[in-house]
C-alpha cells in the first residue's frame, strides 16, 4: 500500500479523483463529444463548392441577417431594461418587489413551446396586444418584429441575473468617495458605477444574444415562417431535416456552431474579465 | 457606524438631497419603466396562457387533458425527465467533485466543455443525434454494413429493428444533452467555493471516502444540488427544439407534451393546445417557486454559518 | 472656529448612534475622534460630511461659519478618506486623484493641464509619482491609503475627514503612516478630523482628542489633559490600562481595606463607596512599608520587552492588580513568584457616583 502510495506522483488526502474525473470524461464524451463530432464527420462528406454553395444560398444569408439582427436587437433591448429592471431590486423598496424578482426567470423555467403559442397569440391581430398596436399600423405577428418581440422575451433573464449580484456587492463607500468629491448622482453613475457594472452587463449582453442565436421553439410559432423574411436559421436547419437532406443541415448547422463556439469564447474572456477586478479586492 | 446602519431609511424624510440616492421621481420613474417592461413580456404572456386555457371552459379543459394523446405525451415527457435528470445529477456530482477537489491541467477546458451543450442550438442538439443513429447515421450505416465489426450485433439491431431516431431512446438522449450543465453548473462554483478543508477534516478524523461525502459534503451542497435538479427537470420536461428533431412526432407514441401542444395548436385546436400547455406553465411557477424557496433556505443556511 | 457641530442626534431605527452632541474645531486643528465601536465616532465623521444627515431638529453643521446642514455631501467641499480607502478600481491612481476635478462643472473645472499639474504635486506629496499609471489593485494598503488622502485633498477640501484611517494596516505600516500623516498635517495645515479606536493613535497623532462614548462626546482635549485628567472612569479605562480598587471616602482620602491613601485635594464627602483608579505605573513596590501601602503576593513577573510586568494579589482581598516598572526598578527589586511585598499607591483617583476628582 506504501508502495503503491509513493509511486503515484501526488499523494492525494481526498479519493474518488480518478473515479469521478474518468466518469465525468466517458459521459461528456458519449453524450456531448462524440455526437458533436459527427457534425464535422458528416460535413465532410460535401465539397467544399457543395458546402459554400449550401451555406451561402439565399434562404440561408436571409435567415442569418433576419437571425443575427433580431438577437443583437433583442440582446441590446434587454441590456438597457435589463439594467433598469437589475437597479430597481437591488435599489428599491417597492410592493410586490419578491415576487417580481422571482418572476424575472420565468423565460428560464417557461417551456419555449408555450413562450411561442402564447406569444403568437397575444400579438395575433385578435390578440390581447396585437389588438392595440393594429391602429397604430404595427404589426408584429408574422414579421421580423415578431421575431424580436419572442428573442427580447427569452433573453430577458440573462442581463438581470448577470448585473444584480454585482450591483448588489457594489461598495457604498465608492459611490460615498465620489460624492464627496463633487460628483452629483448622474456623474457618480456615469463615472463610477456603470464602468463597475460595464463587464456583468457585456456578460449578460453576450449570454442573451448567445442563447437568441440559437432559439426555436419560443420563435417559430410567432414568426410565420414566411420564407426570406421571417425564417430563422434554425428553423432553416428543421426544413432541410424535414426533407431528409441531412448534408445541408448539418452544413448550416456548422455556421451557426462556429458562431456559438465564438460567442461561447467572447463570454469566458468577457467573465476573466469581470473576475479582474475582484481577484485583487481581497489585499 | 457599522456599514448595515447606512440603509435604514429615515424616518421622517425632510428635504436632504442626498448625493447617494435617487430623487423620488427619479425612482418612481425607474420603477415604473421596470414594472411595465417587465409587465409586457412576462405578466401578460402568464395570465393570457391559463385565461387562454379556460377560455372553452372548465369542461372542455380536462376533455382536452384526458385524451389518450394528451396521456401518452405526459407519460413520455414524465419517463424522459425521471431518466435525464438522475443521469445528469450523477455528473454533475462526480463532475464537480473531480473540478472543485482537485487540481489537474485543463481544468478550463473541461469547464467550457461541460457548458457546450448550453451554447449549442436546441435544433443542432436533436440533429446530432440524428447524425450519429439515424438512418443516414453512424448507425444506420452500421446497419447496414457489408462486412460489420461484430455481426451478432448487426443481426441482434437488425432482427429486433432496434430504433433510437424517431423513436424513444432518442427523445431521452436529446433530453439528456440538453439539460446535461444543469447540476454541474449549479455545484461547480458552490464547492469551489467551499474549500477541501471540512472534506480533508473529515479524512484527517478516519472517515472513508463515502463517509465524508455523505456527512460532510452532501450536507453542504444539498441546496445546490436541488436547485439543479429544479432547473434541470424544467428544462427536461419542457425541451421542445431538440426533442422535435429526434421524435418523428408520432401522436400518442412519440410526441411529448412541449410537441403534443405544437400538435394542437397546427389543428388550430388553440384553447386546447393552451389547456395542455397550461400544465409546462403552472411546472414553471412550481419551479420558480421551488427556487425562490431555496435560494433563501441557501442564503439562511450561509447567514446562520457566518453568525453563529 | 473651522468646523462646528451643534446639538446633532442621530438615531437608527431604535439605535441612538449620536445623542445631542456638540464640537467645535479649530482652523488647523487635527482632531481625533476616540471611541469604542458603536460609540458613534464614524457617524459623527459622515453626518460632518453630509454622507449622513442629523434627525430634524436644532442640528447645525458650520464649516467656517456657514450653515452647511442641508447641504449634501456633493456640493459640502469636505475631503474624505474611508476606512476601506473606497478607491475606484476601474480608474489608475492619477485618475483616481484626478476624479474630483474631473467631475466639475464646466465652469469651475480647471484645464486638463492644471489638473495635471495639481495631481502631479500631489503624487509627490504621497511619494507615489511611479505609481500613477498602476491600478489600485496593483498597490499596497499603505500606498493605498495615501492615494486615497490625495485623493481628498485634490479638490482643496475645507476639512479632511479620516475613517479609520490606518485600520486596515499591519502595525508596521500604521506607524509609519502615523508620523507621515502628522508631517503632512505640519506642511498643508488643513483642518483634519479623524476617527480611530485606537488610544495610542489619538494621544500620538493629534492635536485634541474627542472621547465618544454611546452617542455622545465624554470628554475631549489635548492629549495631556486626557491622559493626566480623565473626566471618567471610562474614558481612564479606554486610555490604557488600569487598576481598580473598591474602597471608600473619608474626609479628602479614599480607603482601601485597612490603609488610607490622600486624594491631595479636600472634599466633603464622607463614607460612601468609591473605587480608585491607579495606573500600573503609578504603583511602587518595596519590601518594606514606609507610608501608607497596601500588602501583596508577587503572582507573577514578565520582564520581556522595555518594561517589566508584575501580577500581584492583595493579601486582604485577594483582588489582582497590574504594575509596570522600570527594567532598572525591576532588577533592583528582583522580585521573585510568591514573595510578599508593599505596595504604595500614587495618583489614585476615584470616581463615585455623584462625585469625581
Amino acid at each position: 500500500m506504501a508502495i503503491k502510495l509513493s509511486r503515484s506522483k501526488k499523494i492525494r488526502v481526498l479519493p474518488g479523483f480518478k473515479l469521478t474525473l474518468g466518469f465525468t470524461l466517458f459521459y461528456l464524451g458519449l453524450i456531448v463529444l462524440i455526437p458533436l463530432a459527427a457534425v464535422f464527420w458528416k460535413t465532410s462528406s460535401l465539397t467544399w463548392a457543395e458546402f459554400w454553395h449550401t451555406i451561402t444560398m439565399p434562404q440561408a444569408l436571409a435567415s442569418y441577417r433576419l437571425t443575427f439582427g433580431a438577437s443583437l436587437l433583442a440582446a441590446l433591448v434587454n441590456a438597457f431594461f435589463g439594467l433598469i429592471v437589475a437597479w430597481v431590486l437591488v435599489r428599491y423598496e417597492f410592493f410586490g418587489k419578491k415576487i417580481v424578482d422571482a418572476l424575472v426567470d420565468l423565460p428560464f423555467a417557461l417551456p419555449t413551446a408555450v413562450a411561442g403559442i402564447t406569444l403568437a397569440m397575444l400579438y395575433s391581430q385578435n390578440g390581447w396586444i396585437g389588438q392595440l398596436l393594429e391602429p397604430l399600423g404595427i404589426k408584429v405577428a408574422n414579421t421580423r418584429l415578431g421575431v424580436f418581440v419572442a428573442l427580447t422575451f427569452i433573453g430577458l433573464p440573462f442581463i438581470v441575473r448577470t448585473v444584480q449580484p454585482v450591483l448588489e456587492d457594489l461598495d457604498p463607500e465608492l459611490e460615498e468617495a465620489a460624492a464627496s468629491l463633487g460628483a452629483n448622482r448622474w456623474q457618480i453613475f456615469w463615472r463610477v458605477i456603470l464602468p463597475m457594472l460595464m463587464p456583468a452587463l457585456l456578460t449578460g449582453f453576450a449570454l442573451a444574444f448567445a442563447r437568441a442565436l440559437g432559439e426555436y421553439g419560443s420563435v417559430i410559432f410567432i414568426a410565420g415562417n414566411i420564407p426570406m423574411k421571417t425564417v430563422i436559421t434554425p428553423l432553416l436547419i428543421m426544413g432541410e431535416l424535414d426533407m431528409f437532406d441531412y448534408a445541408k443541415a448539418t452544413a448550416l448547422a456548422v455556421v451557426m456552431l462556429v458562431a456559438s463556439f465564438v460567442m461561447l469564447l467572447a463570454i469566458n474572456v468577457l467573465q476573466w474579465w469581470t473576475n479582474r477586478y475582484n481577484t485583487h479586492n481581497l489585499a | 457606524m457599522t456599514p448595515a446602519a447606512t440603509t435604514f431609511h429615515t424616518p421622517h424624510p425632510v428635504a436632504q438631497r442626498r448625493s447617494t440616492t435617487e430623487s423620488p421621481l427619479v425612482r418612481r420613474l425607474l420603477i415604473g419603466v421596470a414594472l411595465a417592461f417587465l409587465s409586457v413580456f412576462l405578466l401578460v404572456p402568464l395570465v393570457a396562457v391559463f385565461s387562454q386555457a379556460f377560455a372553452k371552459g372548465i369542461g372542455f379543459y380536462f376533455h382536452t387533458l384526458s385524451d389518450p394523446n394528451a396521456w401518452s405525451a405526459i407519460k413520455l415527457t414524465l419517463y424522459a425527465a425521471a431518466i435525464a435528470v438522475p443521469l445528469n445529477c450523477v455528473f454533475g456530482v462526480a463532475a464537480a467533485w473531480a473540478i472543485a477537489k482537485f487540481d489537474f491541467r485543463g481544468k478550463n477546458v473541461l469547464l467550457t466543455l461541460i457548458d457546450l451543450p448550453f451554447s449549442v442550438s436546441p435544433v443542432i442538439s436533436g440533429l446530432i443525434y440524428v447524425l450519429v443513429f439515424g438512418a443516414q447515421g453512424w448507425l444506420g450505416h452500421y446497419r447496414d454494413a457489408e462486412q460489420p465489426w461484430l455481426p451478432w450485433l448487426q443481426n441482434w439491431l437488425n432482427e429486433h429493428n432496434f430504433k433510437i431516431i424517431f423513436a424513444v431512446p432518442g427523445i431521452v438522449l436529446a433530453t439528456i444533452f440538453v439539460t446535461f450543465p444543469f447540476v454541474a453548473r449549479e455545484l461547480i462554483p458552490l464547492m469551489q467555493a467551499q474549500g477541501r478543508s471540512e472534506e480533508e477534516a473529515a479524512r484527517v478524523l478516519g472517515a472513508s471516502g463515502w463517509q465524508t461525502f455523505w456527512r460532510v459534503t452532501l450536507p453542504n451542497i444539498k441546496w445546490g444540488l436541488l436547485y439543479g435538479v429544479i432547473l434541470c427537470n424544467a428544462r427536461a420536461m419542457g425541451e421542445f427544439g431538440a426533442v422535435s428533431v429526434v421524435s418523428g412526432k408520432i401522436r400518442g407514441e412519440t410526441n411529448t407534451i412541449p410537441l403534443h401542444i405544437e400538435a394542437l395548436y397546427d389543428d388550430l385546436n388553440i384553447a386546447g393546445a393552451f389547456a395542455v400547455a397550461s400544465l409546462l406553465a403552472f411546472l414553471a411557477l412550481i419551479t420558480l417557486a421551488l427556487k425562490t424557496w431555496v435560494e433563501y433556505q441557501h442564503a439562511r443556511q450561509n447567514q446562520t454559518k457566518m453568525f453563529p | 472656529m473651522s468646523v462646528e457641530v451643534k446639538n446633532v442626534t442621530k438615531k437608527f431605527g431604535s439605535f441612538t448612534a449620536l445623542d445631542n452632541v456638540s464640537l467645535k474645531v479649530e482652523s488647523g486643528e487635527l482632531v481625533a475622534l476616540l471611541g469604542p465601536s458603536g460609540s458613534g465616532k464614524t457617524t459623527l465623521l459622515r453626518t460632518i460630511a453630509g454622507l449622513e444627515f442629523p434627525d430634524p431638529g436644532t442640528a447645525q453643521i458650520l464649516f467656517y461659519g456657514e450653515d452647511v446642514t442641508q447641504i449634501p455631501a456633493s456640493e459640502r467641499k469636505a475631503g474624505f478618506a474611508f476606512q476601506h480607502y473606497a478607491l475606484f478600481r476601474h480608474l489608475s491612481v492619477f485618475e483616481n486623484i484626478a476624479f474630483g476635478l474631473r467631475v466639475r462643472p464646466k465652469t469651475t473645472r480647471p484645464p486638463e493641464a492644471e489638473i495635471r499639474a495639481r495631481v502631479d504635486k500631489l503624487l509627490k506629496l504621497i511619494q507615489l509619482e511611479p505609481m500613477a499609471g498602476r491600478f489600485p489593485s496593483q498597490l499596497s494598503g499603505g500606498q493605498r491609503q495615501r492615494v486615497a488622502l490625495a485623493r481628498a485633498l485634490a479638490v482643496e477640501p475645507k476639512v479632511l475627514l479620516l475613517d479609520e484611517p490606518f485600520g486596515a494596516l499591519d502595525a508596521k505600516v500604521r506607524k509609519e503612516l502615523r508620523r507621515w500623516l502628522r508631517q503632512l498635517h505640519d506642511e498643508i495645515h488643513i483642518t483634519t478630523l479623524f476617527v480611530t479606536h485606537d488610544q495610542e493613535e489619538a494621544l500620538e497623532v493629534s492635536d485634541r482628542v474627542a472621547i465618544l462614548r454611546a452617542g455622545k462626546i465624554e470628554q475631549i482635549g489635548t492629549p495631556e489633559e486626557i491622559y493626566d485628567n480623565p473626566a471618567s472612569p471610562f474614558v481612564y479605562d479606554f486610555l490604557g490600562n488600569v487598576n481598580l480598587f473598591s474602597g471608600r471616602m473619608k474626609d479628602g482620602a479614599v480607603v482601601i481595606g485597612e490603609t488610607e491613601f490622600s486624594l491631595g485635594e479636600g472634599t466633603g464627602e464622607t463614607d460612601t463607596a468609591a473605587v480608585a483608579f491607579v495606573r500600573p505605573h503609578d504603583i511602587r513596590v518595596t519590601r518594606q512599608a514606609n507610608g501608607p501601602a497596601l500588602a501583596a503576593l508577587v503572582l507573577r513577573s514578565n520582564a520581556a520587552g522595555p518594561v517589566a510586568n508584575l501580577e500581584l494579589k492583595r493579601l486582604d482581598s485577594g483582588e489582582i492588580f497590574n504594575v509596570q516598572l522600570s527594567k532598572e526598578q525591576f532588577q533592583e527589586l528582583a522580585p521573585k513568584a510568591g514573595e510578599p511585598v508593599f505596595v504604595e499607591l500614587k495618583n489614585v483617583r476615584v470616581f463615585s457616583d455623584d462625585y469625581s476628582i
